[in-house]
């Protein structure tokens, strides 16, 4: 179990717990429950690279404790 | 000066017609081709003409989330607001379902909860296939009442938030409307007496289906359920004078149910032959916790062979549940109960 932190830079900074075989996808849905945006509505980043929902956090090598960023779509 | 709503416009729901559509879905339409190029000094006409163009609905698609055709005139609409009369005649009109399809968008945007109703219920029988594009920019084929059914009971459809729209109960019973009278109503009645005459086959299905039949059945439901109610509450009478289930269920002693529900491991085993309906559950384990003293000979017996029944498997029982909801942490038991509502597994710690 790792936990993740994504940060809006407006707000908006939400940890969430997750497993690290979960995809980008299951993540959105946590963050989705936790800050109330919808879960299709939120676009997960890191600097350029926008996370693609289908790849397991195991494989962008999302380590515990690391930071995403948080934008909408 | 061609985003700005016409200043003539009324306000919808206290607000700019055009904020409807969420920012930043907004900011996309107007950086579309489409708008600019096609939506450019629309009126309600040459808007009609578009929207026979159509040949799909849908939202936004995409990695950088593309408007459809289709979104792009529901926002036109917005800002030129149309009389009822035209968008009446759009739903009215039969050989362009897509425009159909938009003027009922539009009204249930717009449209009073008693109009909504009234104007789009009939198109639950028009069973015409419609393109649909999905998020991901596939098209799957979906049907117009089935665009319908989505917009009266969903709220967020086509990448737009839906107003609240009244129940259709709460209408009927300011009399407002009627109760909803379908085209198969004579069918279904056949199919009621077949089935009466048959015996008393499948209620129990058919109240399980409840949520995906029409609303015009909730009569016939009711009345189902009303006429099986006294065998269920004959049953309940046996086991026990549960005034208090009802009680703690319409007060909201959730937690407290919870927390006992957690203590009760036992009740696991008892889960097979309960039919995982939490009520009957609940009725059991208070039934054994509270009414031994209570209950009759008959209870009392069968209460006591339960629990003997269960006293060697309780140690066993402590094991914990598949879904981690009963985790000693209370922070990690709260998420693994977030997760199973949303259908993922659970922590691994």
């Amino acid at each position: 179990m790792i936990e993740v932190v994504l940060n809006d830079r407006l707000g908006k900074k939400v940890r969430v717990k997750c497993n690290e075989d979960e995809t980008i996808g299951d993540l959105k849905k946590l963050v989705a429950a936790q800050t109330g945006t919808r879960a299709e509505n939120i676009r997960i980043q890191k600097w350029y690279n926008i996370y693609k929902d289908h790849i397991t956090l195991k494989d962008y090598e999302i380590h515990d404790g690391m930071g995403l960023e948080l934008y909408y779509n | 000066m061609a985003n700005r709503t016409d200043p003539l416009a009324k306000n919808i729901r206290g607000t700019n017609p055009q904020n409807l559509v969420e920012k930043i879905v907004r900011t996309k339409i107007y950086q579309h081709t489409f708008w600019k190029e096609q939506c450019f000094g629309l009126t309600a006409e040459t808007l009609v003409d578009k929207a026979m163009e159509l040949d799909h609905l849908g939202g936004t698609f995409g990695g950088n989330r593309k408007p459809t055709p289709f979104l792009c005139l529901i926002l036109k609409m917005l800002q030129i607001q149309p009389e009822k009369e035209i968008v009446v005649e759009f739903i009215k009109n039969d050989d362009y379902k897509y425009v159909r399809i938009l003027g009922a968008f539009y009204l249930r945007l717009t449209g009073t909860d008693v109009d909504v109703y009234r104007y789009l219920e009939p198109l639950y029988n028009d069973y015409r296939k419609v393109r649909q594009k999905l998020s991901d920019g596939r098209f799957s084929l979906t049907h117009v009442d089935e665009v319908i059914e989505e917009l009266l009971n969903k709220d967020y459809s086509c990448d737009i938030a839906m107003p609240r729209l009244k129940k259709r109960w709460t209408l009927e019973q300011n009399g407002l409307l009627e109760p909803r009278k379908s085209v198969l109503e004579d069918d279904f009645e056949e199919e009621e007496e077949k089935e009466e005459n048959e015996g008393i086959a499948d209620k129990s299905e058919d109240e399980k289906d409840h949520h995906r039949k029409s609303p015009e059945r909730e009569r016939e439901r009711d009345s189902d359920r009303r006429r099986d109610s006294h065998r269920h509450r004959d049953r309940d009478y046996d086991r026990d004078y549960d005034m208090d289930r009802d009680y703690d269920r319409e007060r909201g002693r959730g937690r407290e149910r919870d927390r006992e529900r957690d203590r009760d491991h036992y009740r696991e085993r008892d889960r097979d032959r309960e039919r995982g309906r939490d009520r009957e559950r609940d009725r059991r384990d208070r039934a054994r916790r509270r009414s031994r003293s209570r209950s009759r000979d008959r209870k009392r017996n069968e209460t006591d062979d339960v629990r003997d029944r269960d006293e060697p498997k309780k140690k066993k029982e402590k094991k914990m549940r598949e879904d981690g909801t009963d985790h000693p942490d209370p922070e990690i038991a709260e998420q693994n109960r977030l997760r199973a509502s949303l259908g993922m597994k659970p922590l691994k710690m």
